[in-house]
């Protein structure tokens, strides 16, 4: 892909759902692998690991574990790859940040507890930029720093409020291919646009459960039309905003049960008739989403977190050239044409 | 103030609350007593625990009872999460027969909403409970063929108490309550627990005549719920359940109907507040809490497990703010004989001297003492802080009334104040110029805080 003039929003429909309870509980957030592989994040009070898993509904394993030891985690909160599959988690309680390799093994770690440039105070959501230096989202410090991949600290900003470059308890972080930084302000309910370097740009989003509106937002991803996709669990949803910050779609849930369920399904007579008795309507519906992954070629993942599940969506978009597409309006019009 | 308004401030705070830290309790103090029960009995009036921390923090539904440990420390009314454990024991329904814990959080949490209102609509939401018509089988109670379960223990140990009907009344009861199920969640796998909601069934429902505590009709369960709250029993059974908890220990609920009140006169006292307010919650606990006899009553309770553990977790000041772990304390009520969302019975847990043998006071003692024993705890260094304020040095007699002032604080008999001086005399006075003995000075704190708690006296409240 690559940011387009336009765009023509084909659709985006719901594509499948993976895993199920027992083997993705409570995921928090997810990175993408190669060749189809996916790290999920799992985190429940007393337990956290790394779900190995693939888009085929294919469970390869575990990684790390619940702990305050080398490679163990205790508030997970966000998992990225770098350009090697190499993992990077935040713990927001042991304030570090944990890598691997694909394989699981653990590769380092670092993060010093405090409030001065460069340490840590709770950190969130984290995100590579094109050289890989890793943003960190300080969310009990309200503020963004960026580091290297090992570590060394970079530049940072941000501090407690609520006017621009101003944050209260930040959750998400995500980069665009240009390399500006979105940052999710929970506490504020808004998404804030900085450059690289933390200019603030503008920002979208307030209080509300209408359409644009946020109920405590978290992660954040942006998709290389400029897209930007945020993570409502207070309303149970995600949202699609365009590059300017417009609202355009929510995502509340389509789920269907995934290939691992239906296996088990079928071996779980009681279920079945206890399922057959039930509204399954609210089945479908997304429960306390905290993040979302959206890939190069368009797969939106959404770590389901009240659902033990991953709900995938396929983004339908054309992209359109000056000539497929009109100027801007100055209003809104009626004319049909 | 006077040692007095500190000693009844903690008390009050014991009972209505779950204890406070030393830094809580003066605040309270500067409100004054009748203020503090004011603002006790006004949840609403109050700011509300943050439910985002909680759900930025805290997740899953096994985390249920950590979370409701953590509500109980920090809430910023504490009454009404005591009120809240007060219906989950009076309203005993059991997690290990549903197996459902969103169904079970889900009873908590309505208990929390509406457990200081009137009791017609605390009755009326209990009998629309998916946990409560599961618990005691009204799912199966359908015109024709009642089941009564629900209709007899609404009756025995939900609002009257035996005595105060008939046999006939039981099954007129369960009748009136035909229909009232819920619908059929959505089973835990794949995909989670969903809630249940409360359906009537109207076609399940019997509508014929019945006769209940003399009223004849084409009676439902609202009528039953409407003349139960209207009868003198109801307010003596439900004002005795309340005196049992927050007052002084009563003799356990199967044998009220032979055994009297041990304050006959109190719970009239109660009675007169429940009927005169049309069974207002609020109203009747304002009249107890600024009662002489509440006041009169320091210390002859014991502590069920969970005050004791929220009582030592706010004396050591951790978990002011969500840290993980919040999940051991449920662990440490349940070894204490009080696993919460899971009473035993319906009858809920037998209370008073029945919390204590000698298995179940090791673990309490246990607990207190492995609490208390980490002097980098935030309440311990405050009382090491304060210790430090009185002088360079406090003589062991000193020492042992400090100690026992910022536990609590805690009323010893003179054998247990005996012991605790010969304990502190064995080191001699507690030296603070000294700086050099900071760290012996701590571990005799912390050594003398751990006899305190480890006390016969702190087995009550």
């Amino acid at each position: 892909m690559g940011r387009p003039y336009g765009l023509l929003r084909a659709g985006f429909p719901y594509l499948k759902c993976l895993s199920m309870r027992r083997t993705t509980n409570f995921p928090i957030d997810i990175a993408l692998g190669k060749e189809g592989r996916l790290y999920i994040m799992c985190r429940s009070d007393g337990t956290a690991m790394i779900r190995k898993y693939t888009v085929d509904d294919e469970d390869l394993g575990t990684i790390g574990g619940y702990g305050q030891g080398p490679g163990q985690f205790t508030w997970p909160v966000t998992i990225i790859s770098d350009s090697e599959e190499n993992l990077y988690v935040s713990d927001e309680f042991l304030h570090r940040i944990v890598a691997f390799n694909s394989k699981g093994e653990h590769i380092g770690t670092w993060g010093e507890h405090g409030i001065d440039a460069g340490q840590l105070n709770g950190p969130a959501g984290i995100a590579f930029d094109a050289e890989e230096n890793l943003y960190v989202v300080d969310s009990l410090g309200h503020r963004v720093q960026k580091f290297t991949k090992d570590g060394k600290f970079l530049l940072g900003w941000g501090s407690y409020g609520d006017g621009e470059g101003e944050f209260q308890m930040p959750w998400g972080v995500a980069v665009d291919e240009l390399g500006d930084v979105y940052i999710v302000d929970w506490r504020n309910d808004r998404v804030q646009k900085f450059t690289a370097d933390g200019d603030f740009l503008f920002e979208f989003g307030k209080s509300g459960s209408g359409n644009g509106e946020f109920n405590r937002p978290a992660g954040i991803d942006v998709d290389l039309h400029g897209d930007i996709y945020v993570a409502d669990p207070g309303n149970d949803r995600i949202q699609l905003f365009n590059a300017e910050g417009r609202y355009v779609q929510k995502f509340l849930g389509d789920a269907t049960l995934s290939k691992v369920s239906l296996a088990y399904m079928m071996t779980n007579a009681s279920p079945n008739r206890m399922r057959d008795m039930a509204d399954l309507e609210p089945q479908k519906y997304l429960r306390k989403p905290k993040s979302v992954t959206v890939s190069d070629d368009g797969l939106m993942f959404v770590p389901d977190n009240g659902c033990y599940r991953v709900q995938v969506y396929q983004k339908q978009a054309v992209p359109l050239t000056e000539q497929e597409f009109s100027p801007p309006l100055r209003s809104v019009t009626l004319h049909q044409e | 103030m006077s040692g007095n308004d500190i000693a009844l401030m903690a008390h009050l705070m014991r009972r209505a609350g779950f204890g406070t830290t030393r830094a809580e309790l003066e605040a309270y103090l500067e409100k004054g007593y009748e203020n503090v029960v004011d603002e006790l009995v006004h949840p609403e009036r109050g700011t509300p625990i943050d439910e985002d921390i909680l759900q930025r923090y805290f997740g899953g539904e096994g985390a249920y009872v950590g979370i409701w440990i953590y509500r109980m420390l920090n809430s910023r009314c504490p009454l009404q999460e005591k009120m809240a454990l007060f219906w989950h024991h009076v309203f005993a329904t059991g997690l290990s027969k549903n197996e459902h814990i969103l169904a079970s959080s889900n009873q908590i949490d309505m208990f929390r909403r509406v457990g200081m209102g009137k009791m017609r609509d605390i009755l009326l939401e209990l009998s629309k409970d998916p946990a409560m018509i599961f618990w005691l089988d009204n799912n199966d109670n359908r015109k024709g063929e009642p089941n009564e379960n629900y209709g007899r223990e609404l009756l025995e140990l939900f609002s009257l108490g035996v005595g105060n009907y008939t046999e006939e009344d039981i099954k007129n009861c369960a009748r009136a309550f035909t229909g009232w199920t819920f619908g059929q969640p959505i089973p835990l796998y794949p995909h989670g627990y969903y809630t249940p909601s409360f359906m009537f069934v109207e076609e399940e429902h019997d509508d014929g005549e019945k006769n209940f505590l003399g009223h004849t009709g084409n009676l439902n369960g609202d009528d039953i719920i409407n003349i139960i709250v209207e009868q003198p029993a109801c307010a003596r059974f439900i004002c005795r359940h309340l005196y049992n908890f927050f007052v002084a220990d009563e003799p356990q609920v199967p044998s009220w109907n032979v055994t009297p009140p041990n304050d006959a006169d109190a719970i009239e006292t109660l009675a007169d507040a429940f009927m005169a307010s049309d069974g207002d919650i609020s109203h009747v606990l304002s009249i107890l809490f600024n009662s002489d006899f509440f006041k009169a009553a320091r210390f002859m309770k014991v502590k069920s497990p969970t005050e004791l553990v929220t009582g030592i977790v706010k004396l050591v000041g951790t978990y002011q703010r969500p840290e993980p772990g919040m999940g051991k304390y449920a662990g440490a009520t349940q070894l204490m004989g009080q696993k919460l969302l899971d009473p035993p019975t319906v009858e809920g847990w037998h209370t008073g001297k029945e919390w204590i043998d000698g298995g179940l006071l090791t673990s309490r003692v246990n607990f207190a003492v492995r609490e208390v024993s980490d002097a980098s705890k935030p309440g311990i260094q405050d009382i090491i802080t304060r210790l430090k304020s009185n002088g360079n040095s406090l003589s062991p007699e000193e020492f042992v009334d400090k100690c026992l002032e910022l536990a609590g604080p805690v009323e010893v008999g003179d054998t247990t104040h005996q012991y605790l001086t010969q304990f502190a005399e064995a080191d001699g006075a507690l030296n603070f110029e000294d700086d050099d003995a900071a760290a012996e000075n701590q571990a005799r704190i912390v050594s003398l805080l751990q006899l305190i708690v480890a006390s016969r006296e702190y087995q009550f409240a």
